[in-house]
């Protein structure tokens, strides 16, 4: 008789260890993760918005801007529901330490700022907990944020200060990230931000996705606060000692004149003219592109306009090496061609080289 | 005339046509592959707007017809039992409105009268006909239907079928509608197109009791229209004006707002009974094609500024510097001669062929005329 009643308690013990691991494949213990809801099935929707609170700054040079923003995520978890008559101002909110706790507790979206770079320097948390399983996170996080900035347009041009959201943990067949009419607009720029040299302008959602491991991928959300910049700020910095430095070679070239077939300055002294004025493009590609480092990659306005004073200087330089001083002109064609040859250069070459700089300006306005 | 000025003056504006002429041929041509493009954008926003209607509309018609379709709910609709029905069905709806955007479900009874709305239980046995076409066809045809309409609880995207009986007999119409929120939401999520939906006011205000004071605000009145769902608020507001509602017929237009143009189409919405009854607005970022327009144009024009330089260069060099300016050197010796002076000898340098030949007999007689005088 002992014998069964142990027999049969050995058998309920098993029984009840595999119905444990069929239920249970991985017992919450205190390393483990809450499991993910799927009572509303998979992928959870995860809505995602964010505002952004203030922008301290922009960091062209270093590709980032320093911010703080919101975000908000919202999903339903079934099992978190709880009769609406608890709560008479339709919810329970957490904030803090306490919001923490709750989070620990429960299931939440491994979210991450994929392009906040290192440590924010304020983060809090608040957690809203609905009767009807919704879940409201929102976290504002301070620090900064690395972004592309094109500019190809400058000083004309409007940039994307982005803040990516990613989920880590879940790929995207289990967590979606997405947005809906109240996620767009939560997703605004504070009226109080005020970015020197800047307009503020809306913030826009995209959705992406962002490559995982072994063929998966994991959602992500990008929110992007437009800022055009204001012209007016770098135009008497750049612009003018760009558009100055390019009568240099003009000068070169308007300073001598013919009488009786020959050039009454010399090319020597012209040629000086080209070489300081080499040397004042050069200081000054130097100093545009120590402030401004954005500008010295790629392509845009201002590496055009210095192409454009190098070459100006070129042809100046060839101008009173093969005219002046070598009269190539006069030994070719005779000194009536050279004559008017040099007439034509002293207004096609400023009217060329200025037009030239005109239209780089008028491209990145277009 | 004279040939100095006119001579270069011909043929430097003869210059000056062909490049302008080029440069606004090709600016032409550029243009129209940028029309081409916007075209492109408008049809590829109509597709894409079209082909998120049907889809809801027959997802909508495909959960009414499986509705519809179920033993259960042939029987106890025929039965008339609303309580029955409601708690057959409650859960189901509850699930397809959390997860799948349905937003209404409805049965009807001949002619048009409302028996049960899943969405709504309390309000029901109200008369459809006003505004349910699509309710009063399909009650009338016993068949399908599928489209627009604005229902108690707003405007949706609509299917209705007929239900049968146990006995397969016709017993009433169930519709299920899709609300225009989320598929909105979705397509600017999708294809980044802005969206907005404008119900004309007086129908909703007389049969969309239900829908949310918030919205029928002044802020959301644009005209007759009041701007029911907006994927970005501030930006349709000032892209969707009264004046375009009012002019549907007139086609896609642009404009620039914030900065940047905007490519806007606009969809008309009409019910069962082909009445109008809102419009879908869609736009687009057109900056793009716009900014390669710009540049394209100062390109263009740079490249017929180089192009009149340098052939005006060319003529003057041709023809002031190796044929008007050594004539004139030469007739001012002539000149001098015929006067009994001795204006020296010409130099050869810089003279073309045909002018040492000149030159040669100005020589001859500038010796003769020196011999002569001696």
């Amino acid at each position: 008789m002992r014998y069964a009643v142990a027999l049969l308690a050995a058998i309920v013990l098993l029984c009840l260890a595999i119905a444990r691991a069929d239920g249970d494949p991985e017992p919450r213990g205190a390393g483990n993760p809450p499991a993910l809801p799927m009572g509303g099935g998979l992928p959870l929707i995860v809505r995602v918005g964010v505002a952004f609170a203030d922008v301290a700054g922009v960091d062209e040079n270093e590709g980032a801007f320093d911010a703080t923003v919101d975000v908000r995520l919202l999903w339903r978890d079934a099992t978190l529901s709880y009769p609406a008559s608890e709560v008479p101002n339709g919810f329970r909110e957490l904030r803090t330490e306490a919001a923490q706790e709750r989070l620990a507790e429960i299931w939440s979206p491994d979210i991450v700022l994929d392009n906040l770079v290192g440590e924010p320097t304020q983060e809090t948390a608040g957690l809203r907990l609905y009767p009807d399983g919704r879940v409201e996170l929102m976290r504002r996080v301070s620090g900064r944020f690395s972004t592309p900035f094109d500019v190809t347009r400058f000083p004309f041009d409007r940039q994307w200060l982005a803040v990516g959201v990613a989920s880590r943990r879940e790929p995207l067949d289990r967590v979606f990230l997405d947005f809906r009419q109240g996620e767009l607009d939560f997703s605004r720029a504070s009226s109080r931000i005020d970015l020197d040299g800047w307009d503020v302008g809306m913030v826009e959602l995209r959705r992406s996705a962002l490559a995982g491991w072994y063929g998966q991928d994991h959602a992500r959300l990008e929110a992007a606060l437009s800022i055009e910049r204001h012209p007016s700020a770098v135009i008497p910095s750049i612009f003018v000692p760009l558009f100055a430095s390019l009568l240099i070679p003009l000068l070169a070239i308007w300073m001598n004149k013919v009488e009786d077939g020959e050039y009454k300055i010399e090319a020597f002294e012209l040629t000086n003219v080209v070489i300081g004025g080499l040397f004042a493009v050069i200081a000054l590609n130097f100093t545009v592109n120590s402030e401004y480092q954005a500008l010295a990659r790629g392509d845009n306005t201002v590496v055009r306009l210095f192409a454009l004073n190098y070459s100006a200087l070129a042809v100046s330089l060839l101008v009173n090496v093969f005219l002046f001083r070598f009269n190539l002109a006069r030994r070719w064609l005779g000194p009536y061609v050279q004559d008017v040859l040099f007439s034509f250069i002293i207004w096609a070459v400023p009217l060329l080289s200025f037009s030239t700089a005109a239209s780089f300006l008028l491209v990145a306005m277009a | 005339m004279r040939f100095r000025v006119h001579a270069p003056a011909v043929l430097v504006g003869a210059s000056v046509l062909v490049a302008v002429i080029t440069a606004v041929v090709s600016n032409r041509l550029f243009g129209g592959m940028t029309s081409a493009v916007e075209e492109g954008q408008f049809t590829l926003m109509r597709a894409i707007l079209d082909d998120a209607v049907r889809n809801a509309q027959g997802k909508a018609l495909a959960r009414a017809e499986m509705i519809a379709a179920l033993p259960s709910v042939r029987e106890v609709f025929a039965a008339r039992d609303r309580e029955r029905l409601l708690a057959d069905l409650g859960e189901l709806f509850k699930i397809q409105k959390e997860r799948y955007g349905v937003d209404q479900c409805q049965f009807h009874v001949a002619p048009a009268t409302s028996f049960l709305r899943l969405h709504d239980p309390e309000h029901h046995s109200d008369d459809l006909t006003p505004f349910r076409p699509m309710v009063v066809q399909a009650q009338r045809d016993k068949t399908a239907h599928r489209g627009f309409a604005i229902a108690r609880s707003g405007p949706a995207i609509f299917g209705v079928v007929p239900v049968l009986d146990p006995a397969g007999q016709f017993t009433g119409t169930l519709d299920v509608g899709i609300d225009f929120g989320p598929l909105l939401d979705g397509l600017k999520a999708a294809y980044g197109v802005e969206l907005a939906l404008y119900i004309e006011e007086k129908p909703l205000r007389d049969f969309a009791k239900g829908v949310s004071g918030e919205i029928l605000t002044e802020q959301n009145r644009v005209g007759k229209y009041i701007r029911f769902h907006s994927t970005n608020a501030a930006l349709m507001k000032e892209l969707t004006l009264d004046r375009d509602l009012a002019a549907i017929a007139d086609g896609p237009y642009t404009r620039e707002v914030f900065g940047a143009p905007w490519g806007v189409l606009l969809m008309p919405l009409q019910n069962g009974a082909g009445d109008n009854i809102g419009i879908v607005a869609a736009a687009r970022d057109f900056s793009g094609s716009r900014a390669a327009t710009g540049r394209a144009k100062v390109w263009q024009g740079l490249l017929a500024l180089f192009t009149i330089a340098f052939s005006t260069g060319v003529t003057l060099v041709v023809v002031r510097g190796l044929l008007l300016a050594p004539l004139a050197a030469l007739t001012a010796r002539f000149a001098a001669l015929a006067k009994g002076e001795d204006p020296g000898p010409m130099p050869d340098e810089g003279l073309g062929e045909e002018l040492q030949e000149l030159a040669a007999q100005y020589e001859a007689l500038r010796v003769r005329a020196g011999s002569s005088a001696s």
